[in-house]
């Protein structure tokens, strides 16, 4: 293995597709469980070290195919990915830019440009969820970048702001307001699973939490007007944004007919959430 | 039309993620891992808006009996998990409402306060009962030699609870009708009402109609309320349940049992949350 690993190296950049290929008859023939495990893996581009362990090893295992297998997919290649690529280079450029990973040298780079790259990425992570945008209509797209910064620090000031306005049992409050948010999260996420929905883990919880940033703005401004019928009106309409903006992902993660009830749990845990707000002073 | 960047060829969008899906649900694994995997249990919540919507509503009519054989081939626990949680949430937010106008109408001075303790009260209350008594009986069942299945009555006593939702709603605010002695409590305005209503009948009847309407006190509204729900609530659990174990005389005593027990249930409700 770690002397092959000197001959894959220096692969051209233009044989990556014959190695994903190949990655792919390997995946499909020798072993078919790892693919329910890979969308739980962040997108990041290391690939040089996959096809290391794959081409020797077919190479060995079943001589003759390999020849066939890489011509043919040499001729299948253009025809498959060839067709869908250019409409999002085209489309969602700035998208693509920010969204494969770090580039190739994080190590040695300054904190601040680190904490500035997750900043940023926050923001526009931010930006395809809760603004309107063209990619609302399938946020899963959107949101390949997904990140868990922003709903933790999402959820932990919602938490925070609400045991500052509470005048009594601040702790327990925030307590409260965390755990709901945090378990809620994960609820909804397995709920929609358990109706035969198709999401991907922890995509679903950092869009649900980047969903609390209206009832964030609103618990702040609640904060600082202590008046039940502003609160009452700033609730209601933060509320009603941050439905609108989980109401994509949500109805187009699960079957059509099933679609009010996977909405409503999501429903239910903002408006305990706007409660949570307008009640607490 | 699927998209994918070229260096994310292997499919973590969850467009791909379909067709693998549909065939790994319909083998759910049968060893010990199927505990940790999320697909084994989805086939207890395979049902569509319009199934759910039904339930709900058959849990309605207490009387029918038939609940057993509508979710015989498809129990779900979907019910269970979200009526429970729905009900928490109400419990928890209404009863804070209700201590509100109750310290309000005593003593006008009184300020909004939201005690979060009520919630742990609410959530350990609904969800213990409604997990902890459906499997007693399960197990009771089975130690008495019945057949029983622990989903099945999960999704019924479930589905029991849904009715205290509208009670949930109603209770604060027989309060809030308290509150308005001012505008009720006028007699003559209130004789007028009744006329329209009663026309026709005796005068002293209105008297008395009206004069009965206004002794009539709403602590004992409140509990009409509560105890007509729970018993909608038992008779639920009772007759399905008779229905379900229907054979042995001996279990008549199971029987009461649950419906006792949903009584009990719906007077700490009221009790504890509305006092």
């Amino acid at each position: 293995m770690s002397n092959s690993h000197s001959d894959t190296i220096p692969l051209h950049p233009s044989s990556q597709s014959d190695i994903d290929e190949i990655e792919n008859l390997i995946n499909a023939s020798v072993q078919s469980g790892p693919a329910t495990v890979l969308p739980a893996r962040p997108p990041s581009p290391p690939r040089a070290s996959i096809p290391v362990s794959s081409s020797p090893f077919i190479q060995s295992k079943i001589p003759p195919p390999p020849p066939q297998s890489s011509s043919s997919s040499n001729h299948k290649v253009p025809s498959v990915p060839a067709a869908p690529p250019p409409p999002p280079v085209g489309n969602s450029s700035s998208i693509v830019a920010t969204g494969f990973g770090p580039p190739p040298n994080t190590l040695t780079e300054p904190v601040w440009d680190t904490v500035k790259r997750d900043l940023s990425r926050i923001v526009s992570n931010l930006k395809l969820v809760v603004f309107p945008n063209p990619y609302r209509e399938d946020p899963g797209k959107a949101l390949r970048d997904w990140d868990l910064w922003g709903p933790f620090f999402f959820i932990v000031f919602l938490g925070l702001t609400l045991s500052w306005s509470a005048s009594v049992k601040k702790s327990e409050v925030f307590a409260v307001a965390f755990a709901l948010l945090a378990a809620g999260a994960i609820i909804l996420t397995l709920n929609v699973l358990l109706l035969g929905g198709h999401i991907i883990f922890f995509q679903s919880l950092s869009l649900l939490g980047y969903c609390l940033f209206p009832l964030d703005i609103g618990a702040l401004i609640c904060l600082l007007k202590d008046n039940v019928i502003i609160k009452m009106i700033v609730v209601s309409v933060t509320l009603a944004w941050s439905s609108w903006a989980a109401y994509p992902f949500m109805s187009s993660a699960v079957n059509p007919r099933r679609k009010a009830l996977a909405l409503y749990p999501v429903f239910l845990m903002y408006v305990s959430v706007g409660f949570l707000i307008i009640a607490i002073n | 039309m699927q998209i994918f960047p070229p260096n994310n060829g292997s499919g973590r969008g969850y467009q791909t993620l379909e067709a693998p899906a549909e065939s790994f649900e319909q083998q759910p694994p049968n060893n010990w891992k199927g505990v940790f995997n999320i697909s084994s249990y989805t086939q207890y919540f395979n049902v569509d808006t319009d199934v759910v919507i039904n339930r709900l509503i058959s849990s309605f009519h207490p009387t029918a009996g038939d609940f057993f054989n509508k979710i015989e081939a498809n129990p779900d626990l979907y019910g269970l998990i979200w009526i429970t949680t729905t009900l928490v949430f109400m419990l928890s937010c209404f009863e804070n409402f209700a201590t509100y106008l109750m310290q309000k109408h005593t003593d006008g001075t009184t300020t909004w306060s939201f005690d979060v303790g009520y919630v742990n009260v609410a959530a350990s209350g609904i969800y213990g009962y409604a997990i902890a008594v459906p499997m007693a009986f399960y197990f009771l069942l089975r130690y008495l030699g019945s057949n029983a299945s622990l989903i099945r009555f999960w999704c019924m006593w479930g589905y029991s609870l849904s009715i205290f939702m509208p009670a949930a709603v109603s209770l604060p605010f027989k309060i809030a009708y308290s509150l308005m002695p001012p505008r009720f409590c006028n007699c003559r305005s209130h004789l007028e009402n009744l006329k329209v209503v009663f026309g026709n009948l005796d005068f002293r009847i209105r008297i008395w109609i009206s004069k009965f309407l206004l002794l009539i006190p709403v602590e004992f509204l409140r509990w009409i309320i509560i105890l007509i729900t729970g018993t909608a609530s038992s008779c639920f659990v009772a007759l399905n349940l008779r229905s379900y174990i229907e054979g042995g005389n001996d279990l008549t005593i199971i029987v009461i049992a649950a419906f006792l027990l949903q009584m009990a249930l719906s007077i700490f409700i009221k009790v504890w949350f509305f006092p």
